[in-house]
Formats: structure tokens, C-alpha cells, sequence
């Protein structure tokens, strides 16, 4: 195959021109063949496909004129948009939103996504859309937001294992990969929506403002790509935990009230924002991830404990221990399965002084160890050991009892601990009452159902009047279970009907398996119809 | 000890801390994360609008391309890039790539992969089987503005030239075919007077149906850039992003932007608000212009356009005091019943006042695709290469000088516009149809009716990147096509800048480019001989500059694709002595345009008219064609949903982060006051049904459309099952925006 081109005269005349060695100089990779003389079609096709092939390699290019991006560019064009020094005491960075320089182009998202090399489904920032005003005077605007780099964050709050660091200097709210334990509580936490779950990785990772190029003077990539300079980098007064931030652009661009994080980032305006703005998803109705994972965990150990707490009284058969001790364990492996880098959860401790998640590992841990010794006394699984002191052996029914009682205690607190966690995101569906109430109810029906299967069932008819609360109004869980969740709904509600018959006609066997169907299927609706506070999005069903 | 318990505890660093922590990079670029770290890097012009923005494309140590940044040594886009640019690579990267010819199995029904030997034989045969039962001219293509200039060219002239074709058209119809009739009736030459720094340098900008905010977010930022606080007049019946940020929107009714036009015309000439010397010194038609005028007064325009008379007065008054006035036009114009009238009410306007070849001024159509600019010199449909005409003998003989071809292979009748092309195949006139880079089947007006013609067509193929296309899936053959990004050749962007486009990545199986697809083709049909000078790319560069000569799209000056990366991208014109005068000033490459690397045309008042004057073209405005009525109550508007998303989709769905950025669905946006009414909640599921057909979407309440009328945006394959054929006569170019429809629950 020929790959000599010919050479011609610049002016195109007669013959084709492409010069091996051109005006200015450098010499060129004859990276494309000329077919002058084809021998035959086959030939040819074969001279063609290789030469869709062959790129231009860094060697072949080593000559060419690369200046480079201008330097200076970056700089002069930059440099109004980024902080000269760096935050001062009471002080930290922010980003800062020209509204009106906006124009809705979304280059920043995209730019994040390039310059920062983040996976391909993988966004670090968002645009979305308010939509409102007059009817004469109709108001619209695109709204960019990454993390707001919040002064109280409630992902760092929330993180048991502090994954999450807020830098003492530029305040900036930054991600440990290799610390997080892919636990995703962050992700409930954060009521913006920022910190974002990577299925490859088995973590979460987010926005760090492009710390390592401030430090470096040089802007974040958010920055560098937007065409009308909307995106920059301020300083802002950090406050205590005392003063809410005045931030009341944000809060009227967001459609939740989620000013207790303190987020810095300042969106600013010539323009008065009308009253009323909406998120032009304002309405989608979004089932959120049913966390499988996490719902075996919650009643598994729920319904375990209240069985365990069952067999505690007097006259109550073992083997109701044996089933309520096989329920919590299961619940306790399903806890682990749900990380995404189990290998890393022994760090789960880190965070007790905050976080409702690291609380409900640690006292819920605790309970297992004495539960599990009472059920295995009452299986006889110990009867084979040396025995006991005689000072001890004299009060071993007691001992036991009351190690027994001491894990129901602990497992009572663990599950206090599991609806907090989920009461401390401020979710309106995980509101206190709701989340407790639920969980807790469910130790108690499944404690009542062999031991006083009448009282279980009144008890179960309030949980599920609790449940059905819930149905009115025209919030999104509310919609959410009477429109897209409408099956498992019914499913749920069938079951505990079922349940409700079978504990009142005093068969507790058939109730408990449609207790545990009917709680499986409302802690599904537990997690799939609750609200999630967000920036405003792009519309969307 | 201290140190190593708390480094146990909490593991700052890792391998994955490490996957995301960015280092210098050189060539430039900033940091970047040490995984993607460029060996080399080189710059090729974006794909995909007619911005023409230059981008920076970091390549590994095999010259395959890993990632890209927006060029900041570029006098177009100044370092920017809008989301589609960014994201350019990775529709490269689709598993739908189609990887070897597919041939319908007739057994099966289905489209099997076949050689190329084979794929090329079936084409000729059938094709010229067709030729044989039908004539010569049953055969016809529709192309596209989205591959370079090259292989435009090599495409038309092969069709015509060599396989004895000649209907064809391009996708261009869809979008620019209006700017270029008007500025050819009224200019002399399809020619767009402005370059991108005139957005910097007026003091008053009006765009007329166009939303540059959202469609050419990086013109835009050159009116951000603008230190003139300037007054920014957006006419347009919704209030876009771009009319957001308007200092007044002017929210007509749809479709009475001719009267709106006229009636500001007729304030300046009642007003004597006019430029009479320069009228009279370069243009022809203003008397008659003026006596016609009479007729739109104010009060009149008000009545037909929703805006009042004094408001009228005003915009009159603002364009007459602007020291420099831009007139902006994109499809709002160009996509009309009259869009060729329109567009030319607009240079009207600019010849009255005196704003066109100074700084900040012009009649200014902003382009839609890429290459659509290229399109139109050298397609070789409607006008003959380098902008000739067909029908004229002396273009016709020096074009088969130039192409060194038999005179007599030239045809010197008019191809059929492409809704001509459609009708024929109804007819039967065309039986075989080549469709080379476009998907009519979703984007063509009134679609349902592409779909019926297919059982028309003794022989369908179409050449593209994917043979998931709704056009595609129609086909008897589909060649596999190589995209941007795995080719080279030049585009013109909308202020005329030849930009060079590279091959940065291998392209998948044995897909080829569309240069590679056509020289295989004209050899397997026996022409090969006609296009032995067409042997490269870069060869097919040197014949488009000699066809360009002596044109007023001369770019003879331009040595070859080095020298157009070297320069930044040249405008035409740029003649041989152009370049041995100023190209030593024009060496400099940088971010800011420069008096010797950027262009206006028309600074001295002679125009490309055979006496030098432009036209002052107008005619009555016409009522629309499918009014509404009580059936079909709403006013439906069709056009860009966002940025992230370009036409139908086939290349900016493959991008994660675009579609993020994009509405999950098919929305229409209604007024708050019309979905009241019809108790048609936010987000609710609707049914919008045109008399061609109906389409699934959901409520967008909004008041940014008016009473009475809906938006829909394109990007969605229903919307075109709507849509209305009616079509420019002068341009033929189809009337997206305004069809009859009612909207319903659907319940």
C-alpha cells in the first residue's frame, strides 16, 4: 500500500495536494493513503479500513505546533472569580450564583463531569429549573447547584464513620473515599440531594469544590466552564450555630425549608425573585430506593426483639426465642449486606458523639451478645460447659433472666436508635411519631402476638391507623402511596388485615406470618413514598 | 503511634482518594486527574451546532482521544464549551454503534450484517436498477449539515456527476434553507455579514425568534460580554431564557412577525428615522418599499401582532437612536410560512438604518448545524459548488473545468426541495432513496406520513452511526458510518469561519467515514475515474478552494487544514492575495479576535448583486395555514427543549450527563389559566392531538406561554406526528412552528 502522497503545488491546480512537508515546516505523519490507482474494489476497501484506523500518534505529532492554552488566559479571565487570599477566622468559601448571568447553558455540569473525571453516570453538579411569577409577568430561571459546602452539614452530622471533613481553613466540605463505608446515610441526610452513590465503587463521592486547583490559584472547573462567569468563588462570614445564615435566596429557589445545614452558597440577583416559586419538578413524583437491605434489617431485628422480649415471660415456649433470635440475626447480616465496603464498618463507632447510625450499630451490637446467651441457656446449647461457681449456680434462672431482660433493654434502645436515624433526616414522612411509632410498634405486636394475640391486635389497628395518616394531603408521600406505590399500599394493608383477623380469631402462628409480610411490605412503603428535598431539577415524570 | 492509629482510623488517603486527585497537566490545561493525564493533545471544531467552538482533545499515547476541555486559544469560543461539547465523545462511544453493513433479510424481516463487497453491490445494483425501470432521476438522497464540507461535496458530486442522479437534499432545508434564499435575493450571494464580535460591539441587539440563551449558549456569552449595556429587544411569543434576559421582550402572536417588522419600518420611514443617503447610495426597491409601508401603520400592526401601537413606536425609536444596531435571526424566522419575507423584512430594517458592514451591526441569521454554512456553498443540491447556479452555462463549464469532468455530466435543471423529494415518492416519480447522516423519519414535518412513503420505495439506505436511528430501522441497507471525531474535514460556522474537524478516535468494526463510504461507492458504480483528485480529504480541500475562486466565498487564500488549525479558523472570504497581504498578521492565534483573524463583510456598501445593491425584497404577509379553530383550539410551537439535547437525539442520548440535564419525557408547556380550565394539574399525563395525529406528553404549567398557545420541544419523536406541512414558497423551507392542536387528559 502506498503511503507516500504525492507532492503539489499549493495553488491546486492538476494535482492533489497533500504536501508531506508543509509550509511551515513540521513534518506530518502521512496518516492518510492516496488511493490513485486502486487495483481493485477489495484492495481498496482494505486500504480504507485501515485507514479509518490509524490515528495520529503523539509521535508522529511530537513536531507540530502546540502552544500551549495560553497561561494568561486562565488567569485574566479567572482571576476576578476566584478569592486572591485565602478565608480569614470566620470565614470560609463559598461558590456565589449570578442569577442573571445564568443563562441555563448547563456547561458546568458538564465541565465538572470532564475536568474532574467523574464516571460516566456520574454528576457532581445540577441544573435545574424555577418557574413562577404573574401570569402577565411569567418569571423563569435555571439554577445551578453543587454542594453548598454547608456550615453545619448534615452528611458530616450523619456519617458514622467520618468519612465526611469540614476543613478548618476554607471550610470546604470534602468526601474521604477510602473512609466511607458506602452506607449511603449521607445521601438521606443531605437535603440537597448532593452526595451521590457510586455502584462501582461501593461509596458515595461529591462535589470538593476543586480544592487541590483553589490551592493552586487556580478556578474550580465549574468556573472554567461557564461561558457568562455566573459560577465564582467568595468568601463568606461563617455563623454560629446560633444565628440562621441569611440566605433567603436559596431558600426561596429550594422548595424545603432545609436552612438548619447552613449552606453557604449565596445566589445572587439585580432581579427581585417573585413570590412563589415553583421547581419545575415540583410535582414528579419520584418512589425512591426501597433499600431491600435496609428493610430486612429493620424488621428482622424488630420482630426478633419483640419475640425475644415474648419469651422473657413467664410460660412463653423457647422455641419462640429460637425464632425471634433467627429473625434479629438475619436482620443484623442484612445490616452488613447493605454496605457498600462492609470490610471498612468496624470504624462504625467513629461518629457516636453524633450520628443516630453509629448509636443504633453500637447499642444494637450490644443487645445481640446477651439475647443471643439467653436463647442459647434456653436451648440447653450450654449445658455441656463445666459449671458454674456454686454462688452463681444458686441464682442462674435470675442471671439469666436478667441477661435476657438487659438485651431486650438494649435491642428497645437499638430500635429508639433505627427510628432516629431516620427521624434526624427531616424528612416530613420520617417525622418522630412516624418513624418510632412504627418501629417500635412493631417490637410490641410482635411481642404481644403469642403472649396476649387480642391486645396485639389493638395495637397492630393503631400502627395501622398511624400508617394511614399518612395518605392525606397532597404531599409527595401521601401522592406518592395513593398514585405509583397504590399496589404495595394495598399489599400492605391486605396483610395487616390478615394479621388483624388471625390475631383476633387467637391463631398467632398464621398472624405472625402475615404480621412479618405486612411489616416487610410497609417498611418498603417506608422507604419508597418518603419526601426527597432537592435543588430544582428539569422537568420530569 | 499516634499518627499511625489515626491514619487506621481515618483513611484519608487510598486508592480510591488517589482515582480522583488531579495533578498539573501540561499542554495548558490546568489540573486534571492523574488517570486521564494527556500524552498529547490537539484541537478539532465541535460537531454539533453552527457555533463552531474549537475543542482541546487530550489524547492518550496511541492518539486516541480520552477527554476534552473547550479551547481557550480560539477566537470563537474563548475556552468555552456548552454541555453538548463537553460531552462530545462519548456518543463515540455507544454500544449501538452500527459496526458493518446491515442488509434486510427478506426470510427474516430483519437487518443482518453483511460484508461490504456485498453491502456495496446490493447498492448499486439495486440503485441502478431503480435508475433502469424509472428513469435516471428516480433515485434522490437527503443529507445532512452535520459532516464536513468535503464530504458534502464529494457526495453531491458524485450523486450528480457520477451516478447520473438529480434530486437531492439536505436536512439544512430543515433549518437555513430560508437565510440563505434571503440573503441570496436580497444580498446576491448566500452571505452572513457579522462575525461573533459584533454581539460584543452593539449598543442595541434584537433577536427575532431566537434563543441563543439555551440554543447558542456560547454566542451568548458574547452578549454577556458586551460592555455597552446594551438594550436587548427579544421578539418572541414565549418568554425564553434569552427573553429572561432581555431588557424587554416583546411577546407577540406566533407567526405575525412580518406585520410586526413592517410596522416598525413604517414608524421609521413616518418618523424619517432613516438612513436615506446610504439607501440611496446602495440598495434598490426602497420606493417601493416605502409606498407599501403605508399600509402597516401602527395601529393596524397592533391589531394583528398583540402589541401596542406605542410599544411598536418605541422599538422603532430604540433601533433608530442605536449607534450600533444587530439584527438577530434563528428559527422563529426561518421555520415559518414566510420566513423568507421575514427574514428579509429584517435586512430591510438593518438597509434603512444604515446598520450593516460596520462593528456591532448586521442583518445577522445565526446558523443552526455545524456545517450547515458549508452546506450551502457546496452540497451541490440547490446551487451548484462554490455557490454557482445550475441553470447558468458559464458556472456549469468552469465547474467542469475545475473538476477537470465532461460538461455534459453537469445537469442544468433544479433539484426537487426536499418536501418535493417526499412528494415524488408518493407520486412514484422516486423510487430509491439514499439518506446519508439524518433521520427524517423522526424530524421531517407531519412524520407519519415518511413512515407511509417507505412501502413507496423500491430501495431505502441510509448511512449513518447507528442503526438504531428511526430512520435506520426502516431501511433495506444500512452502511456504517463513522461520526465526528473519527474523521477529518473543514466546517463553516456561522460567521463564515472554516474551522478544521480531525480524527481523534478509531471508529468501530468497519465503519468508515462518509468520504471513505462515497469514494467506495462512485469506484463499485463505475465512476472512480471522475473523483481520482478527490483522493484525501485534504485533497477534496484543494478543489474547494479552486471552486471557491473568484467567488464571493473565495478562501483560496487558505493554504490547507494546517493552516486553517494554525490561524484559528479563517472566514471567508480569504483570497491568494488576501493572504500575501495580511496572512502575516493573521499568524496570531489567540483568545481575543483580532482586526486580522476575524471579518465583516460589506464595510464599503457593495453587495454581490450584478450592479452592487442590495434589494429591498417584501411582499403582503399571508395568513397562517392551519389557523386554529374550535376543534382545535391551541396554537402548538415546536423548537429546542435544552441545551443538552441536539434534534432528535440520536447522538446526545447516548451521554449519561446530557440526559441528566434534559426533561425525562415529552412535555408541553401550557398556560396556567388554559390548564385551569381544562383541569389539566402540573405534571399530569396529557393527550395533544393535531388532524395528523396524536401524541403522549406530560403538563409543564407555565405562564411563559400565552393563553391559548403550547410549546413542545423537538427533541422528542411524537412532536412531528403533529406538525403541520406547510412550507415557504420561495425557500421551501417547512413551518415547525405553528399548528392547530387540542390538548386533553386523555382520560
Amino acid at each position: 500500500m502506498s503511503t507516500e502522497s504525492p507532492v503539489g503545488s499549493s495553488d491546486g491546480r492538476g494535482v492533489p495536494d497533500i504536501t508531506p512537508f508543509p509550509v511551515n515546516g513540521e513534518p506530518r505523519a502521512p496518516f492518510a493513503p492516496s488511493f490513485t490507482q486502486p487495483e481493485s474494489l477489495q484492495t481498496f476497501l482494505a486500504e480504507l479500513l485501515a485507514d479509518q484506523q490509524r490515528l495520529q500518534t503523539p509521535a508522529a505529532r511530537a513536531a507540530a505546533i502546540h502552544e500551549v492554552q495560553p497561561a494568561a488566559f486562565r488567569g485574566e479571565r479567572f482571576r476576578d472569580l476566584i478569592p486572591l487570599t485565602a478565608p480569614g477566622p470566620g470565614e470560609q468559601y463559598a461558590f456565589e450564583v449570578d442569577l442573571d448571568a445564568c443563562s441555563g447553558c448547563k456547561a458546568c455540569v458538564a465541565g465538572c463531569h470532564s475536568l474532574n473525571g467523574l464516571d460516566e453516570n456520574e454528576t457532581w453538579r445540577d441544573v435545574g429549573l424555577v418557574l413562577g411569577g404573574a401570569p402577565d409577568h411569567p418569571f423563569q430561571q435555571t439554577v445551578t447547584t453543587a454542594c453548598h459546602h454547608c456550615a453545619d452539614p448534615a452528611c458530616l452530622n450523619g456519617c458514622p464513620v467520618l468519612a465526611y471533613e469540614k476543613d478548618p481553613v476554607t471550610g470546604i466540605v470534602r468526601h474521604l473515599d477510602d473512609q466511607c463505608i458506602g452506607c449511603s446515610y449521607c445521601v438521606l441526610k443531605c437535603p440537597y440531594d448532593v452526595p451521590k452513590y457510586n455502584e462501582r465503587l461501593g461509596i458515595v463521592r461529591k462535589c470538593d469544590m476543586c480544592h487541590g486547583r483553589l490551592a493552586e490559584g487556580e478556578a474550580p472547573a465549574c468556573v472554567q466552564a461557564c461561558p457568562t462567569q455566573a459560577i465564582a468563588i467568595v468568601k463568606v462570614a461563617t455563623f454560629s450555630s446560633e444565628t440562621t445564615a441569611p440566605n433567603p435566596q436559596l431558600a426561596a429557589l429550594s422548595s424545603t425549608d432545609s436552612s438548619y445545614t447552613r449552606p453557604t452558597t449565596r445566589y445572587v440577583s439585580k432581579r427581585e425573585l417573585p413570590a412563589r416559586l415553583r421547581p419545575a419538578d415540583a410535582d414528579t413524583l419520584r418512589p425512591q430506593h426501597a433499600h431491600l437491605a435496609l428493610i430486612f434489617l429493620l424488621t428482622g431485628t424488630q420482630l426478633g426483639l419483640g419475640l425475644m422480649i415474648a419469651a422473657l415471660l413467664p410460660g412463653v415456649p423457647a422455641w419462640i426465642a429460637g425464632l425471634g433470635w433467627a429473625f434479629f440475626f438475619a436482620g443484623l447480616v442484612a445490616s452488613i449486606a447493605h454496605l457498600g465496603q462492609p470490610f471498612r464498618a468496624w470504624r462504625v463507632f467513629l461518629n457516636l458523639r453524633k450520628s443516630w447510625l453509629s448509636r443504633e450499630a453500637i447499642v444494637l451490637g450490644h443487645a445481640f451478645a446477651p439475647l443471643s446467651l439467653y436463647v442459647a441457656v434456653r436451648f440447653g446449647l450450654l449445658d455441656h460447659l463445666p459449671p458454674p461457681p456454686s454462688l452463681v449456680r444458686a441464682h442462674l434462672p435470675e442471671i439469666v433472666q436478667l441477661t435476657g431482660w438487659a438485651g431486650a433493654v438494649f435491642g428497645l434502645l437499638g430500635v429508639f436508635c433505627s427510628g432516629m436515624i431516620y427521624a434526624d433526616t427531616r424528612r416530613v414522612f420520617w417525622r418522630p411519631a412516624q418513624s418510632l411509632g412504627r418501629m417500635l410498634g412493631t417490637v410490641l405486636v410482635a411481642a404481644l402476638t403469642f403472649t396476649a394475640p387480642v391486645l396485639a391486635a389493638a395495637v397492630l389497628a393503631a400502627k395501622l391507623a398511624l400508617e394511614l395518616v399518612t395518605l392525606r394531603g397532597s404531599s409527595h408521600p401521601a401522592r406518592l402511596q395513593r398514585g405509583p406505590l397504590l399496589m404495595l399500599l394495598s399489599g400492605r394493608l391486605l396483610a395487616g388485615g390478615f394479621a388483624l383477623a388471625f390475631l383476633i380469631m387467637h391463631e398467632p402462628v398464621l398472624a405472625f406470618v402475615w404480621l412479618v409480610l405486612g411489616e416487610l411490605a410497609e417498611r418498603t412503603l417506608f422507604f419508597r413514598a418518603v419526601d426527597s428535598p432537592k435543588m430544582p431539577g428539569v422537568p420530569a415524570v | 503511634m499516634k499518627t499511625f492509629v489515626e491514619n487506621v482510623l481515618h483513611a484519608r488517603t487510598g486508592p480510591m482518594t488517589t482515582e480522583l486527585v488531579r495533578h498539573p497537566a501540561d499542554f495548558g490545561l490546568g489540573q486534571v486527574p492523574t488517570r486521564l493525564k494527556p500524552v498529547s493533545t490537539t484541537r478539532s471544531v465541535c460537531g454539533f451546532c453552527a457555533t463552531g467552538c474549537s475543542l482541546h482533545i487530550h489524547l492518550d499515547a496511541n492518539g486516541q482521544a480520552i477527554n476534552l476541555s473547550a479551547d481557550g486559544a480560539y477566537p470563537v469560543n474563548l475556552g468555552m464549551a456548552c454541555p453538548k461539547g463537553w460531552e462530545a465523545l462519548t456518543p463515540l462511544a455507544a454500544s449501538d454503534r452500527v459496526t458493518t453493513p446491515l442488509l434486510r433479510n427478506p426470510q427474516t424481516g430483519k437487518l443482518e450484517p453483511v460484508g461490504w463487497s456485498t453491502a456495496l453491490r446490493v447498492f448499486t445494483d439495486r440503485l441502478k436498477d431503480v435508475q433502469q425501470k424509472h428513469g435516471p432521476h428516480s433515485i434522490a438522497y437527503l443529507s445532512t449539515g452535520q459532516v464536513p464540507v468535503e464530504e458534502m461535496a464529494l457526495l453531491g458530486a458524485l450523486f450528480k456527476f457520477g451516478m447520473g442522479g438529480l434530486h437531492c437534499d439536505s436536512n439544512t432545508r430543515q433549518c437555513m434553507a430560508t437565510a440563505h434564499v434571503a440573503y441570496k435575493q436580497a444580498f446576491g450571494f448566500d452571505a452572513p455579514p457579522y462575525t461573533y464580535q459584533d454581539f460584543e460591539e452593539s449598543d442595541v441587539l434584537v433577536f427575532v425568534g431566537s434563543n441563543p440563551a439555551i440554543a447558542h449558549p456560547i454566542m451568548w456569552q458574547r452578549v454577556m460580554m458586551n460592555k455597552n449595556s446594551p438594550q436587548i429587544i427579544v421578539l418572541d411569543p414565549r418568554r425564553t431564557e434569552t427573553a429572561m434576559a432581555a431588557t424587554r421582550h416583546v411577546a407577540l402572536r406566533p407567526k405575525s412577525d412580518l406585520f410586526l417588522l413592517y410596522g416598525i419600518a413604517h414608524v421609521l420611514v413616518e418618523e424619517n428615522r432613516i438612513r436615506r443617503d446610504y439607501l440611496d447610495a446602495h440598495t434598490t426597491g426602497f420606493a417601493e418599499f416605502a409606498t407599501f409601508l403605508a399600509d402597516y401603520p401602527p395601529d393596524r400592526v397592533a391589531a394583528e401582532t398583540g402589541i401596542a401601537a406605542d410599544d411598536i413606536r418605541q422599538l422603532a425609536r430604540i433601533i433608530a437612536r442605536g449607534r450600533a444596531v444587530s439584527f438577530w435571526w434563528t428559527m422563529g424566522v426561518n421555520q415559518g410560512h414566510e420566513s423568507t419575507r421575514t427574514a428579509q423584512a429584517i435586512i430591510n430594517l438593518a438597509l434603512m438604518t444604515g446598520n450593516i458592514g460596520r462593528p456591532g451591526t448586521g442583518a445577522n441569521s445565526i446558523t443552526g448545524q455545524c456545517n450547515a454554512m458549508g452546506s450551502r456553498l457546496y452540497a451541490n443540491a440547490t446551487s451548484l459548488l462554490g455557490g454557482r447556479d445550475f441553470a447558468k452555462p458559464a458556472h456549469r463549464a468552469e465547474v467542469a473545468r475545475i473538476l477537470d469532468i465532461p460538461e455534459a455530466h453537469i445537469p442544468s435543471q433544479p433539484s426537487k426541495a426536499y418536501d418535493q423529494i417526499i412528494d415524488a415518492i408518493e407520486t412514484g416519480e422516486i423510487k430509491g432513496l439514499w439518506v446519508i447522516a439524518t433521520n427524517p423519519a423522526h424530524s421531517w414535518i407531519n412524520q407519519g406520513r415518511f413512515a407511509q412513503l417507505r412501502e413507496k420505495l423500491d430501495f431505502l439506505v441510509v448511512q449513518d452511526m447507528y442503526a438504531t436511528t428511526e430512520t435506520a430501522q426502516m431501511a433495506d441497507l444500512v452502511l456504517p458510518a463513522a461520526g465526528w471525531g473519527e474523521k477529518d474535514g473543514v466546517f463553516i460556522n456561522s460567521e463564515r469561519r472554516v474551522g478544521l474537524t480531525r480524527k481523534v478516535s478509531a471508529a468501530p468494526g468497519q465503519a468508515l467515514s462518509d468520504f471513505a463510504i462515497f469514494k467506495l461507492i462512485a469506484e463499485a458504480w463505475g465512476c472512480g475515474d471522475l473523483f481520482r483528485r478527490w483522493s484525501t480529504p485534504a485533497a477534496a480541500f484543494q478543489i474547494l478552494k479552486d471552486l471557491s475562486k473568484g467567488q464571493p466565498c473565495d478562501i483560496s487564500g487558505i493554504r490547507d487544514h494546517d493552516h486553517v488549525e494554525k490561524r484559528g479558523g479563517i472566514q471567508w472570504p480569504w483570497t491568494e492575495a488576501d493572504e500575501a497581504s495580511r496572512g502575516a498578521a493573521a499568524e496570531t492565534r489567540g483568545p481575543t479576535p483580532s482586526p486580522d483573524n476575524q471579518r465583516r463583510l460589506f464595510a464599503d456598501g457593495k453587495f454581490f448583486t450584478p450592479d452592487g445593491r442590495a434589494r429591498l425584497l417584501f411582499d403582503a404577509p399571508r395568513p397562517m395555514p392551519e389557523p386554529t379553530d374550535a376543534s382545535y383550539p391551541f396554537l402548538l410551537n415546536t423548537g429546542r427543549g435544552s441545551s443538552a439535547q441536539w434534534h432528535t437525539g440520536s447522538r446526545t442520548n447516548k451521554s449519561d450527563v446530557l440526559r441528566k440535564l434534559a426533561p425525562t419525557a415529552l412535555y408541553v408547556e401550557i398556560h396556567p389559566a388554559d390548564a385551569d380550565r381544562l383541569g389539566i394539574a402540573n405534571n399530569a399525563p396529557v393527550v395533544v392531538r393535531s388532524r395528523r395525529g396524536a401524541a403522549d406528553a406530560f403538563a409543564v404549567v407555565t405562564a411563559t406561554v400565552q393563553p391559548g398557545q403550547l410549546f413542545m420541544p423537538m427533541h422528542f419523536d411524537a412532536v412531528n406526528r403533529l406538525t403541520f406541512p406547510s412550507f415557504d414558497p420561495h425557500s421551501r423551507q417547512p413551518s415547525y412552528k405553528a399548528c392547530a392542536v387540542t390538548v386533553d387528559t386523555g382520560a
